[in-house]
């Protein structure tokens, strides 16, 4: 804060000069900034302005004060769709860090330099594929006629099931596809975390008498704590959005049983016209996004090392 | 401080932005189509070439644009712009297009299928044809004449609210059974005939099933193919015969979907829900049957089996059904370039551009009575091909109310829910029915 106010009063006593050398810095981020008004900053003022409205894209909108976000709490549709979304999330963040970490110390500690090599890339390669591709993929494993998971798992006696086509499976089906698309990326942010813990720390707890676990717990997960909390939040915000695979592996279904908040809102403003309903939903996405998101930094404080 | 804690000091800065950014882009997303809402303008209106747009995937873009240089041999003084839009479904074609219309691309000639025609028509975008048609009488009666009058009839009813004529009906699909004429004779099983019946046609799938372990038929929840073919040989329907009302709790429409879990529990049918490719199992003997209107040809023809496979009619319990949608070519109302439109338009449904239809990619059935029973369509094609043109005379236009791709979402995950087990007929029928109710 201190410097900042600083800055401030440097910047009004400044001369011609000075703000003439400013002027390279404007330029540069000027492109950056106007990128973010017209494809972020307007649309979000005209997403405000849109959910007061009934509008189908093709008639005239007609002005609907507060209706949209009546809908919004009666809509069962809507509830569903961000409890499936919540429990989305919450999966997806448990499994990415609680397991991401595990992989992390197994390759920081037990691996040699090339090895290392080698499984940090085949860790986080299919995050370089695409949502599509990696959709249609799992599609074709998890087919019930002749997918790959199918076959091997009922040539080994085990029970299989029409995963994408069961309300029960569906969705832990999408969290552990979701989870082998990402994880490379969670267990990358961990892993560098993890090479950041200076050795001497390690060294000095061991004179100390510290065992593995007590290491772990004292030294590894303070240092480590702001690279998880990254890892985390990332992880809770990217979960939030989630959409591809429910398009292209479920379409939502069955019984609405894969209906993201993302994937509801897309349905909403175009396939059902409802323009103005779709802005509310998206609203409300953004606002539970920020919260979450506010409440992460929030209890961050009693656990992130600083 | 260690250089880890700085480094992380500094993301945390970089990461809050980077959260709102998101965050923002989110909320924003839902929006995006709001900029250029307003006026008309842009487009073909404003620009010296006439702009077609039209749902054509990769595969048909050469054939599509042999047309085209037809069009602009005859008609050099034209400048065409055509533009496919490669999507596979009506549903999805139509959310594009609307979402450039609201934002301000307007072409001045655009296909439409049956299930957007009244949605487009009822919304004031399109120009009423009228008087192109008074004044081009001779020729439309031509083009009339060698329609079967059903076609035009439900053109008249369903593609406008208001008395006039936005569109003249064109090539179009309707639901036949393509079979396996191998299996057939391998299991023993008389091939079907145009009288056949839901009975019969269980029986066929147990005794190929029992004689040759392939699959009888592929139950599947696709609208248009796999369920109204269904429910209208059953003499009930999906909503009532104005779009007004679903009618999809309809003890018919019930037992027709019970008919169908059937077939997937006593596994004469694959399960549903997977990326089974209907065409290339029949060509490898191990589906008997599956459903099709033009389309599935690219399939045969690729596979090599046109000779293998025949054509019926579907096979019926209460009455002889099939859906039809058919084509139109509208003249947008904000289009600059309306005699222009026009003389495309006379182009598509001449026996020119008919005739084009015939091949383009194999996907629909032409308009014209005397092209679809002329060798340019028949030839190449399995037994019993002019079934599909023969079927116009008991079928029934696609029920396509405003929200189309929403009731077809609905109808088919309800449809899936009973295929696979996982809710029994009337509940999940029923839900739809709710569903399908707050959707019109």
């Amino acid at each position: 804060m201190a410097t900042a106010v600083a800055e401030l009063q440097a910047a009004k006593q400044a001369t011609p000069q000075q703000r003439r050398d400013w002027l390279p810095g404007y330029l540069f981020i000027g492109p950056a900034v106007l990128l973010f008004l017209v494809f972020v900053a307007a649309p979000l003022v005209a997403a405000f302005g849109l959910s007061l409205f009934h509008w189908d894209l093709l008639s005239t909108p007609e002005f609907a004060g507060l209706d949209n976000f009546r809908q919004l709490v009666t809509d069962e549709a809507t509830i569903r769709a961000v409890i499936n979304t919540f429990v989305f999330a919450t999966a997806s963040v448990v499994t990415h860090i609680g397991i991401g970490m595990l992989l992390a110390l197994g390759v920081h500690r037990t691996m040699t330099r090339g090895t290392k090599y080698f499984v940090r890339t085949a860790y986080f390669f299919p995050f370089l594929v695409s949502w599509a591709a990696v959709a249609l993929i799992w599609k074709y494993v998890l087919d019930p006629s002749f997918g790959l998971a199918t076959h091997y798992l009922s040539s080994l006696g085990l029970p299989v099931t029409n995963w994408l086509a069961s309300p029960t499976w569906a969705l832990p089906t999408l969290i552990v596809v979701d989870w082998w698309h990402t994880i490379g990326y969670t267990f990358i942010i961990l892993l560098a975390g993890l090479q950041t813990v200076p050795a001497q720390l390690h060294e000095a707890a061991r004179v100390d008498g510290a065992n593995a676990w007590w290491r772990f717990w004292s030294v590894t997960l303070p240092v480590m704590s702001p690279t998880i909390f990254f890892a985390t939040v990332i992880t809770f915000i990217g979960a939030f959005q989630i959409f591809d695979p429910m398009l292209i592996m479920t379409n939502g279904g069955p019984d609405g049983a894969t209906q993201s908040i993302v994937m509801y809102t897309y349905e909403k403003g175009f396939q059902s016209f409802e323009v103005g309903y779709a802005a509310a939903l998206s609203l409300v996405l953004f606002l539970v996004i920020m919260i979450a998101t506010g409440l992460q930094f929030r209890l961050s404080r009693r656990w992130v090392h600083q | 401080m260690t250089p880890a804690l700085e480094r992380s000091g500094l993301s945390r800065r970089g990461f809050l932005r980077a959260a709102g950014g998101t965050a923002l882009a989110v909320g924003a997303s839902g929006a995006l189509t709001a900029c250029g809402g307003g006026d008309d303008s842009g487009g073909g209106s404003s620009t010296k070439e006439l702009s077609f747009v039209y749902m054509g995937t990769a595969e048909q873009q050469a054939t599509w644009n042999k047309l085209f240089a037809k069009f602009s041999e005859q008609h050099p003084e034209i400048k065409l712009k055509a533009e496919g839009i490669p999507l596979s479904n009506w549903g999805d074609f139509f959310n594009k297009l609307s979402t450039r219309l609201a934002g301000g691309q307007v072409p001045d000639v655009i296909q439409v299928a049956t299930e957007g025609q009244r949605l487009f028509a009822s919304k004031g975008l399109l120009a009423p044809l009228d008087d192109f048609i008074a004044k081009d009488k001779a020729t439309i009666d031509e083009y009339y004449a060698d329609m079967d009058p059903n076609l035009i009839e439900w053109n008249k009813k369903y593609s406008s609210t208001d008395g006039k004529t936005y569109y003249l009906p064109g090539e179009f699909n309707t639901m036949c059974m393509w079979y396996s004429k191998d299996l057939f004779a391998k299991a023993g099983v008389p091939e079907p005939t145009a009288k056949w019946t839901w009975d019969d046609f269980r029986k066929a799938c147990d005794q190929i099933k029992a004689k040759t372990g392939a699959f009888g038929y592929a139950a599947d929840s696709a609208y248009f193919a796999a369920i109204m073919p269904w429910l209208l040989t059953n003499g009930t329907s999906s909503f009532n015969d104005d779009w007004s009302k679903p009618t999809f709790n309809d003890p018919a429409v019930i037992e027709a979907a019970e008919f169908q879990r059937a077939l997937v529990a006593d596994k004469l049918s694959p399960p549903p829900g997977g990326t089974f490719d209907a065409p290339t199992a029949a060509a490898q003997g191990k589906l008997a049957m599956f459903g099709g209107g033009r389309w599935p040809i690219i399939s045969i023809r690729n596979l090599k089996v046109q000779n293998k496979i025949g054509i019926v009619p579907w096979p019926v319990k209460v009455e002889q059904g099939s859906p039809v949608g058919w084509n139109g070519y509208p003249i947008m109302k904000a289009s600059k370039k309306k005699d222009e439109a026009w003389t495309f338009i006379k182009f598509l449904i001449s026996k020119e551009g008919s005739s084009f239809f015939a091949q383009l990619g194999g996907t629909i059935v032409p308009a014209r009575k005397s092209i679809a029973n002329s060798e340019s369509f028949l030839t190449d094609a399995p037994k019993g091909t002019e079934s599909l043109y023969q079927a116009l005379s008991y079928a029934t236009p696609i029920p396509s109310p405003d929200k189309g791709a929403a009731v077809q979402k609905a109808i088919e995950d309800g449809w899936k829910q009973v295929l696979t087990g996982n809710a029994a007929p009337a509940d999940a029928l029923g839900k739809t029915q709710t569903a399908l109710e707050g959707l019109v």
